[in-house]
């Protein structure tokens, strides 16, 4: 009887001092054990302990306020059994132990045809993780991390390893280490995500045949990096504000036969970034107030720019380390449209200008040369340098485009609103000093 | 506080004040309202950046030419002579003037920005944080060029030489500061790099833009090669009070030394 009391005193203490934790755990992972298979969870609006483990085919439907806390040693959630569906829930506290055997989540999914939904995730090294996971639907997730400056310490938003036919909609991840992170995944479609504050928005590893439209990628240390994979699609996304000393819209490296179509490149550090890339076509798309437009390195080739709206940039393009070979910029008789740095004449109204546009720049050499070369980049110190260069027969070619478009009646209104200016100025200067001084001197009294 | 009072009378009845308030004003609306398309989330960054780019081919001509005239004007009437009487020495004369002129063109500026915020509000998600950051190099960038601007009324004895020197200084640092730099750069090597980034962070427009685009979060220095670290060997706000020390104390002291008390014209 003392020993009956005993034990049942000791129980009762271990409650007291933790007793949801254990309680909430078992009886969570209890209930979900408890399931059949192709049932329905629905969770109230409280905090549920994990980790869990989900073994059959059920769904989990959570509330506003349903949260699921690992306990910080593993997945929150892992998924091992196909069909599971997980929504409305958060999903915080798994282990960032990066010494493991494995890498975890807050989501891990090792099997097929699931569907995670309205899943807020953080405080996890990945976000959601599909390991060898195959026509998966993520969607309508928002992951947050721990801002861009934390690199090792942290995973990506969501990781797609070894995984193919899965579609990622409409995510948003934002100050994760990259934001998706693809490597041997092929033929996944993804769409309308919102990536921000991340080192690459897309970190892209060893896959084909992807299909990425209307994603945006913005304040990211690079946009998209693309590298050893072939035949993707990018279509209708933006690449905006990825801006750094070594950012990028977009890079291809090692990429090739990969479409980049009616994208959006605007106030990136570069926007299009190419290395040992071949046989990459962009049309269509806007490339604009970028320091650099597209940097291309001559262990490019085969890339053809074509009906893409290159303005504003410090520099257009900037080649180095040499010139590949069969760079294009223009495909059947139709190149790029230049904007008001390239002032075109079109007598007979066909859209194309009169004259091909020659480009010549002295900054390639600077920029191969000297990686300081960026922090010059929004002087307007380069304008002259570049003058001076040009006068010394200092500069080269860095590209040629036999068909330039002809840009719009908008364009030439700003040249006359430009030169009219300037006059003005001129005027101020040579006939107006007085009034200038009259206008801050002598109280606004006139002599 | 007389002083204060003074600069302030003196530019309400001006137009120079109030050109350069228009000018900010119509220069802030309408990136405001080219960057309406924007994201609500991220394109409050977009427009700040987009707006000092363009606001600062304004702000140091104008503060440049309201120091310069201000303290001219002084010269000009006569009061400078009747200000320095046997207990004022043109140094606190100069002290309490560029005082005055601070809180007179900083303060308006200052009032447009609050109002500003007010109007982004409607159409962006607003980093408080960054918004100060954003204010604060603004002011900074008034103030180290109002601070030259009275040098050079100080030093000069006409018009027409506040005119050149003004429009030489802006065309200075704005083309010839990083062209001398660029023509450098080739010869920089790992033990020159420190000094290079002296140089380069002397050019307040540089060491300002540098200041706000890290404070707001928006330029990132991950992966930086050993090169780019001696670069920035030390933090840009470091770079920013750095650099604001150096011109405001030589303005000051060029105006000390080089001061002519008579004007002509």
């Amino acid at each position: 009887m003392k020993k009956l009391t005993l034990f049942l005193f000791i129980f009762s203490l271990f409650l007291i001092l933790n007793p949801e934790k254990k309680m909430a755990a078992e009886s969570l992972q209890a209930r979900i054990d408890s399931m059949k298979e192709g049932a329905t969870l629905k969770l109230e609006n409280k905090t549920y302990v994990g980790n869990i483990v989900i073994h059959k085919p059920i769904t989990i439907i959570g509330s506003k306020d349903t949260v699921i806390k690992g306990d910080g040693t593993g997945n929150v959630i892992s998924v091992k059994a196909s069909h599971v569906k997980l929504s409305h829930l958060t999903v915080i506290h798994g282990s960032m132990d990066m010494n493991s055997s494995e890498e975890y989540a807050g989501i891990k999914i090792y099997t097929n045809n699931n569907v995670v939904e309205h899943v807020s995730v953080r405080d996890s090294f990945h976000g959601i993780y599909l390991s060898q996971s195959h026509h998966n639907i993520i969607r309508n997730n928002t992951i947050k991390g721990w801002g861009k400056n934390i690199i090792a310490e942290q995973g990506d938003g969501l990781q797609i390893w070894y995984s193919n036919d899965n579609l990622l909609i409409n995510n948003t991840i934002d100050g994760t280490r990259d934001g998706i992170f693809f490597i041997y995944a092929n033929n996944n479609q993804i769409y309308g995500n919102n990536i921000s504050d991340t080192r690459y928005g897309l970190h892209y590893m060893y896959s084909d045949n992807n299909v990425f439209e209307r994603n945006t990628f913005t304040m990211n240390a690079g946009g998209a990096a693309i590298m050893n994979s072939n035949h993707i699609k990018l279509k209708n996304n933006q690449f905006i504000f990825n801006y750094g000393n070594q950012s990028f819209g977009v890079l291809l490296l090692q990429a090739n036969d990969n479409h980049i179509e009616n994208n959006t490149f605007y106030m990136n550090q570069r926007g299009i970034y190419l290395d040992e890339a071949t046989r990459n076509t962009f049309s269509k798309n806007k490339i604009i107030q970028n320091q650099i437009g597209v940097e291309l390195w001559g262990s490019c080739n085969q890339q053809t720019f074509t009906l893409n709206h290159i303005s504003e940039n410090t520099l257009p393009v900037v080649t180095l380390g040499g010139t590949g070979h069969g760079n294009s910029f223009s495909k059947n008789g139709k190149g790029n449209d230049w904007g008001i740095s390239f002032p075109l004449t079109d007598l007979d109204q066909n859209g194309i200008g009169d004259s091909s546009i020659t480009y010549r720049s002295s900054l390639h050499q600077l920029l191969e040369d000297q990686e300081l070369t960026t922090f010059f980049l929004k002087s307007p110190a380069i304008n002259i340098y570049e003058m001076v260069n040009a006068f010394l027969n200092h500069d080269d070619v860095m590209f040629k485009d036999p068909y330039p478009l002809v840009t719009g009646k908008g364009s030439h209104t700003t040249i006359y609103l430009l030169m009219g200016l300037g006059i003005l100025l001129v005027l101020i200067l040579i006939k107006g000093r007085h009034r200038l001084c009259i206008t801050f001197g002598r109280n606004g009294r006139k002599i | 506080m007389h002083y204060i009072w003074k600069e302030w009378k003196e530019n309400i009845r001006g137009k120079g004040l109030w050109l350069s308030l228009s000018i900010i004003v119509l220069v802030s609306i309408s990136v405001l309202i080219r960057s309406s398309a924007l994201s609500f989330d991220k394109g409050f960054y977009v427009l700040l950046i987009n707006l000092f780019d363009t606001i600062i081919y304004f702000i140091p001509i104008l503060c440049l030419f309201i120091g310069a005239f201000s303290i001219f004007q002084e010269k000009e009437q006569k009061t400078l002579i009747m200000l320095i009487t046997k207990k004022e020495k043109y140094s606190s004369f100069l002290f309490k003037k560029s005082l005055a002129l601070y809180s007179v063109v900083l303060g308006p500026i200052l009032i447009w920005f609050f109002f500003y915020q007010i109007l982004l509000k409607f159409k962006f998600s607003i980093d408080v944080k960054g918004y100060f950051i954003f204010v604060f190099a603004i002011l900074c960038l008034a103030l180290v060029f109002l601070q030259m601007g009275s040098a050079i009324g100080s030093i000069s004895r006409s018009r027409m030489q506040i005119v050149g020197a003004s429009i030489f200084v802006w065309f200075y640092f704005f083309f010839l500061h990083d062209f001398i730099l660029l023509s450098y750069l080739p010869n920089v090597t790992f033990e020159k790099v420190k000094l290079f980034s002296m140089g380069y962070f002397l050019n307040p427009l540089e060491a300002i833009r540098m200041y706000l685009e890290t404070g707001m979060g928006v330029y990132s220095f991950g992966h930086m090669s050993r090169m780019l670290e001696a670069f920035m060997w030390t933090k840009p706000s470091i770079f920013l009070f750095g650099n604001l020390f150096f011109w405001l104390l030589v303005s000051f002291l060029l105006a000390i030394i080089f001061n002519r008390k008579e004007a002509f014209e």
